[in-house]
């Protein structure tokens, strides 16, 4: 026994019990929906079998039905456009702003922190802002566009299947600009400022040195954005209901938003669990990732 | 003197009574409905009134959302926390009433003095009623026709409501006035109910049904409107508003017509700073075959209930109290003895005529346990369709095919 | 030379991107204060013609906000106990050790999150009914929206223990600290500040919780702002000013905080206070 307390002070136990207490929490709370939902796609599942867990087994029948409803490639071509139109606009915009405020000049550390308020606005709200300001007929974006000259009539961004997706997306760029902008600032405030005054003393132009120094430097920062990045957009919920509730015509579904319909729309429960299954490819993906850009770390 | 005493003696039963009543055992009923989120509803409203008149039962009312309603129930009832009275609307109460999740009332409504099965109209009385069995009852029903400017109608010289569809299109571009925002007509076309309440009588009307939805007549109904949107006599922005934010626009002078229903009545009354008037849904061709939505929420007793006796005292009660739905709430009775008062808005009686014209041609949708699967097919259809991603017949087509797995 | 101007050019720059960025924001708060006619105005007015600041306490006792706000916090603060509770020592030993292990407890950390909360409501409520917490729906929706703050805030943290210099712990070891000893007494402190701001961070965010609360709070007065939020926004919504006025009252002390404690919040993240 006091081997045990003995281990727990000094060696790996006092390890295993932390990161144990965190990851038990996680499997009970997160791991144990995900192995039910699992569970749920290969079951044929209705109202009354919702609260238990064996159900009839039906095999891959849910994954060839989801398959053949005639949504689902515009769907899957739907979440592709979101997850790098989103993805691309955070991270691009998100490293401009991060590079641009690295810049000293007075009240860059008090705007940069303006640049971070969507980070704290609640979904829900920043979708009912976003659907108001893109609304058709009475939508402000339109009307700076239309004085701007850039567009010469309405643009109806929530109903037009060119432009549905599109709104989404721009909402979602702004909502997850702050979390790219902030993660990528931490990155660039990591990087030694004498190996660029020693690469500015050999003579390399800006861009070599973003080039030469920047990226390469950043490479676990980036790997950590997008793919938290990746996750935090395939789970993008709220702000569907609150523009376009995946319309025109499913034109600006996606697999998550898609998902949930099936489930409590539709109310096949079964159906909602294999979209979310699928998923689940989508992020394993990410992770790998992720933990691969981790192997270039260095400890500080 | 015998009064006093009279007096005295009731005195003391009330006062017994009321020193009693905590010692009767105390039945709670939970009820859940839409009704009651910003202003009273008649649920929350009559709930009340039943938990303060009756001393042996605590009456817990709950709000929630229209979108979340069937779903919240599916979870409680599959988790044993399934309230005793709900409300559902009615296309959603086959999906419950299938699967034996509602309480078998027949025989309870047969015996009640109360309530009366003959005097409720059939369609709504359809949705309650699943295996010959009823379960449940008509809650109230409504329905949809079409409101028109008049002030904007004499204005483009157009004297009568439009009677067809290719009418419809016809005034629509003739009342469009793109200078001060007007657009002819306007419609909800949304991803969801309120899409297939409104597209679904055009089907009808051609001659098909939910399972029968691929008619020449209603593609044709589909192009009109599309030509309408493509040509900017109707927002594009119909394919995203529901009915309530479609007729906001009609109520702000934006819109010379809309289509919708009763429940707009009292707003419109308020809002509208212009003369305007209602008909009947127009159909596909003159005099041809007419149909309406038949809109509606229903009441239902759970099978989980563990005081179904109090519960149908409750519904009772409900049922009791329906003259006063249109005066204190503007919804329609759905049944036939109830006599609607003049309320001496002289354009809300003219508008309750129509309606109550219009439901005698209302159809109601399904019911069906899957209602919500072929409610996508045909909402989905119509939205290709307008969006330009299909031709109308192409898109009802796939409709069908996805409609024939649900009905085979 | 130019070079003197350059810093206020940037400036400029900075504020014209500023206003783009906080458009929405400030679209919010004056549409909440325009009338129920101007609102449908167009061309819209981008400064209302007859601000009516009367919706604001109209919105507040209509809508029940100050019950509503209470529950946010409440949720919001028991996240971000649990999640800084838990979340602290699992980002300490994954930020400490470099191995196949490290690899295999991140990446269980990332898959975990993978389900949109929308699907995990389900499974998740008939767990909680199971083990009878269902009855305390505010600490499930704590616990449920905790294991859905935690991954990101251990991915974050970590990087905070990454900054920590090793060394300093090594030579607390060699002075005869314990492992505890020498978790609480020197790498704890020194991580203090990134795990602060983390800690403020998740607050914030959780502050929003919708989807959990949605589901799993029946009762009115345990439920979350954003709850009461939705209820507004339903099919039948045209009440723009009230919806944002509701909206303005949500986020403003959010907002407040965030301005206030923005400089300490951005400053722990980036520069040497992790160190």
């Amino acid at each position: 026994m006091s081997r045990f307390f003995n281990a727990l002070r000094d060696g790996v136990g006092f390890d295993v019990l932390l990161v144990g207490a965190a990851l038990l929490f996680l499997l009970a709370l997160a791991g144990a929906p995900l192995l039910y939902n699992v569970l749920m796609s290969f079951q044929q599942v209705d109202m009354f079998t919702l609260g238990v867990l064996f159900r009839p087994f039906v095999g891959f029948d849910n994954y060839v039905a989801v398959v053949r409803q005639p949504e689902f490639w515009l769907v899957t071509r739907n979440t592709l456009i979101f997850v790098f139109g989103s993805m691309t606009g955070q991270f691009v915009l998100g490293f401009a702003l991060a590079l641009f405020f690295a810049q000293k000049f007075p009240g860059a550390a008090t705007i940069r922190g303006l640049f971070l308020v969507s980070w704290v606005m609640p979904g829900l709200v920043v979708g009912a802002i976003w659907s108001w300001i893109l609304a058709g007929d009475f939508g402000v974006l339109n009307v700076i566009l239309k004085s701007l000259g850039i567009i010469q009539a309405n643009v109806f961004w929530k109903s037009d299947p060119n432009f549905s997706i599109w709104a989404v997306i721009i909402a979602n760029i702004w909502l997850g600009l702050a979390f790219n902008m902030l993660l990528l600032s931490v990155g660039l405030a990591a990087i030694p400022r004498d190996l660029y005054e020693a690469a500015e003393l050999d003579g390399a132009n800006a861009f070599q040195r973003f080039w030469t120094i920047t990226l390469p430097m950043m490479r676990s920062t980036i790997g950590a954005v997008l793919s938290l990045g990746l996750i935090g957009t395939l789970q993008q919920f709220d702000l569907f209901p609150a523009l376009t509730e995946g319309g025109p015509a499913n034109t600006s579904n996606v697999a998550g938003y898609w998902s949930w319909q099936l489930s409590f729309q539709l109310y096949d429960f079964a159906k909602g669990a294999t979209v979310s299954v699928m998923m689940f490819v989508l992020v394993l993906f990410a992770s790998i990732v992720y933990v691969r850009s981790t192997r270039h770390e260095v400890r500080g | 003197m015998q009064f006093v005493k009279l007096g005295l003696l009731a005195g003391l039963a009330v006062g017994a009574l009321v020193a009693a009543a905590p010692a009767y055992a105390q039945v709670t009923l939970k009820v859940w409905s839409i009704d009651g989120n910003d202003r009273p509803g008649i649920a929350d409203t009559f709930s009340k009134e039943f938990d303060d008149a009756n001393d042996d039962i605590v009456v817990e009312y709950r709000y929630i959302p229209f979108d979340e309603l069937v779903n919240e129930t599916l979870r409680a009832f599959a988790t044993g926390n399934a309230p005793d009275i709900v409300s559902f609307d009615n296309p959603d109460f086959a999906l419950f009433s299938s699967r034996g999740a509602m309480l078998d009332i027949t025989d309870r409504v047969a015996n009640s003095d109360i309530v009366s099965k003959a005097e409720y109209f059939q369609g709504p009385l359809n949705s309650v009623t699943w295996d010959g069995k009823l379960f449940g009852l008509p809650k109230y029903t409504d329905t949809i026709g079409i409101f028109y400017n008049k002030d904007m109608f004499a204005a483009a010289g157009l004297t009568e409501p439009p009677t067809t569809w290719a009418q419809v299109v016809d005034y629509a571009e003739k009342l469009t006035d793109p200078a001060n925002n007007v657009y002819g007509a306007t419609f909800s076309a949304r991803a969801g109910e309120e899409g297939t309440f409104q597209f679904l009588p055009i089907i009808q009307m051609s001659g098909g049904d939910a399972n029968k939805v691929n008619t020449e007549g209603a593609a044709e109904v589909l192009d009109l409107w599309k030509q309408m949107i493509d040509n900017g006599w109707a927002s594009r922005d119909v394919l995203s508003l529901g009915q309530w934010d479609s007729t906001g626009t009609f109520n702000a002078g934006n819109a010379a017509m809309a289509i919708s229903g009763p429940w707009e009545i009292d707003r419109m009354v308020e809002d509208a700073k212009f003369d305007w008037g209602v008909a009947l849904l127009p159909t596909i061709t003159e005099g041809g075959e007419r149909s309406s939505a038949l809109g509606g929420f229903n009441w239902g007793i759970m099978s989980t209930t563990q005081h179904p006796d109090e519960a149908f005292r409750l519904l009772e009660y409900y049922v009791s109290q329906e003259d006063r739905l249109f005066p204190e709430f503007g919804n329609l009775p759905a049944r036939g003895d109830i006599a609607l008062p003049v309320t001496g808005v002289e354009k809300k009686d003219a508008a309750l005529k129509v309606f109550q014209e219009q439901l005698q041609y209302a159809r109601p949708r399904g019911p069906h346990p899957e209602w919500q699967k072929i409610s996508k097919a045909i909402y989905d259809a119509m939205q290709q369709a307008l969006t330009g991603q299909m031709s109308s017949m192409d898109a009802l087509n796939q409709a069908q095919a996805t409609i024939d797995t649900i009905f085979n | 030379m130019t070079r003197p101007y350059t810093p206020w050019l940037l400036l400029l720059v900075a504020l014209a991107l500023a206003a783009v960025y906080l458009f929405p924001l400030y679209w919010m708060y004056v549409t909440s204060l325009k009338g129920s006619s101007e609102i449908f105005a167009n061309p819209p007015t981008f400064w209302p013609v007859a601000p009516d600041p009367g919706v604001y306490p109209a919105v507040w006792a209509r809508r029940n906000m100050p019950v509503f706000l209470s529950n946010s916090v409440i949720i919001a603060a028991g996240v971000t106990a649990i999640t800084v509770i838990l979340g602290t020592g699992c980002a300490y030993v994954l930020a400490r050790y470099r191995n196949v292990w490290i690899d295999i407890g991140l990446f269980c950390v990332l898959m975990l999150q993978v389900l949109p909360a929308s699907v995990m409501v389900t499974p998740l409520f008939v767990g909680f009914n199971q083990v009878g917490l269902l009855s305390y729906p505010r600490t499930a929706v704590v616990l449920a929206a905790a294991a859905k703050a935690m991954p990101f805030f251990v991915v974050l943290v970590r990087a905070t223990f990454m900054s920590v210099p090793r060394e300093l712990e090594e030579a607390a070891l060699v002075d005869g600290n314990s492992r505890v000893g020498a978790f609480f007494t020197i790498v704890l402190p020194l991580a203090r500040n990134g795990i602060l701001v983390c800690a403020i961070l998740t607050f914030m965010s959780s502050f929003g919780e919708y989807i959990y609360s949605k589901s799993i709070i029946q009762d009115p007065n345990l439920q979350p702002a954003s709850v009461g939020l939705s209820g507004f926004l339903g099919p039948n919504s045209t009440d723009w000013n009230s919806i944002m006025a509701y909206a303005a009252i949500y986020v403003t002390p959010i907002l407040a905080a965030f301005v206030i404690l923005q400089r300490r919040i951005v400053a722990g993240l980036t520069s040497g206070a992790l160190k």
